[in-house]
């Protein structure tokens, strides 16, 4: 779902960065304390959980496989601003050593990965979460995920808008090429894999 | 040659500014004579890096290539103007290879060390990684191991559920204690 370096031009990915910064700072400062050196921890423990979850691969009938993103469950126990600066963390690092996504395109796939969908999913959970929890995490994952995956679809069918010779793909082949498969496959996945981390969570408080 | 200290700062920023100046560039020429460039500026960095931006970034572009040229030859029957896939594919790969080539030529724990606060985050992080990383694995060479047949998406699914509230259990623990050690020796 990342955008690689190279696809939007600095017109997109400089005012995207000008959005994050603010909330990567308001994120940080809110939720990881007033002092730095007691928040690190746990900033660094919740990204390499979060970068763990994108490595581990969901086999899919065919032989192929997908994984998960994790940055809704993450919203769902910490809430969104965490969820976005543990998404950030994990999207520098795996632009920065694994060559996903990219550092140019950081502030875009940030607000859409870490931002758009887990602050939905957090949206649903919430409104749902007195009356059936479970169809609430179910359903704010699958909602998440798809709103990320539409926010990455329209960035670049901007971008194509924009220039098209900066990005030539149409705007309908992005969206059907993005959105077939996270509808059918990545989203369903998602959200029952939200579920069963919930469920297992919370029988671990439960048990002690 | 490696970059330390105030170098390595230099050449990080400088590298920075370019990938944002290289992510408007359409000019095939131009995005070609800079990929020769930077194999030159950094040799020994070189064939690393372009075999990392080969199996990395690179891909990626080429199968979105490929998906628009047949969309555009089957369903709107024209044929696709190629140079501009070409500048896309081109623009990726220099800027995957100049990252992989910059970052393997300076010392990122020294140009970040007057910024303590993010060596340490970088170190807690990295460290959490590899040892969450072997635990996922373990788990998931675990499951195999009790299932008769190929595990399932859904035995994936619980495995990963599982897993994941055993990481966040233990990574917590375990990044205090990184932090601390990291404390006490002075970073």
């Amino acid at each position: 779902m990342h955008i690689p370096d190279g696809f939007l031009a600095p017109t997109l990915t400089i005012p995207a960065y000008a959005v994050a910064a603010p909330l990567w700072v308001w994120g940080t400062r809110k939720h990881f304390g007033p002092s730095q050196m007691d928040a690190l921890p746990a900033v660094g423990a919740l990204t390499a959980v979060a970068f763990v979850l994108q490595t581990i691969m969901i086999p899919l009938p065919g032989g192929t496989s997908t994984h998960l993103v994790g940055a809704c469950l993450l919203a769902l126990l910490r809430g969104p601003l965490v969820a976005f600066v543990a998404e950030s963390l994990v999207l520098l690092l795996q632009a920065l050593f694994f060559g996903a996504g990219g550092i140019t395109v950081l502030g875009v796939n940030a607000l859409a990965m870490g931002l758009i969908g887990p602050l939905a999913a957090w949206l649903a959970f919430q409104a749902l979460r007195r009356r059936a929890p479970a169809i609430g995490a179910f359903f704010g994952a699958y909602l998440g995920l798809q709103l990320s995956t539409l926010s990455v679809a329209l960035i670049l069918g901007l971008q194509h808008h924009l220039d098209a010779a900066q990005f030539p793909t149409p705007f309908p082949v992005a969206l059907a090429a993005m959105m077939l498969p996270s509808l059918a496959i990545t989203g369903v996945i998602e959200a029952l894999y939200t579920v069963f981390a919930l469920r297992v969570l919370a029988r671990g408080r439960n048990t002690g | 040659m490696r970059f330390r200290g105030r170098a390595a700062r230099v050449v990080l920023l400088t590298w920075l500014v370019a990938c944002f100046v290289c992510s408007a560039l359409a000019n095939i020429a131009l995005l070609a004579g800079l990929i020769v460039l930077v194999a030159m500026l950094l040799p020994r960095q070189a064939a690393r890096a372009a075999r990392r931006a080969l199996l990395t970034a690179v891909p990626l572009s080429v199968a979105i290539l490929l998906l628009t040229w047949v969309h555009a030859r089957l369903v709107l029957h024209v044929r696709p103007d190629l140079h501009a896939y070409a500048a896309l594919a081109l623009r990726t790969a220099l800027i995957a290879f100049s990252s992989f080539a910059v970052l393997g030529a300076v010392d990122l724990m020294g140009a970040l060390a007057p910024w303590p606060t993010l060596s340490r985050l970088l170190v807690v992080t990295l460290a959490q990684i590899h040892s969450l990383r072997l635990l996922a694995r373990e788990s998931w060479l675990g499951l195999r191991s009790r299932l008769p047949r190929k595990p399932s998406a859904i035995d994936g699914l619980r495995n990963a559920g599982g897993v994941t509230a055993t990481m966040l259990t233990l990574s917590a623990r375990n990044a205090r204690d990184v932090s601390d050690a990291l404390r006490s020796r002075g970073f």
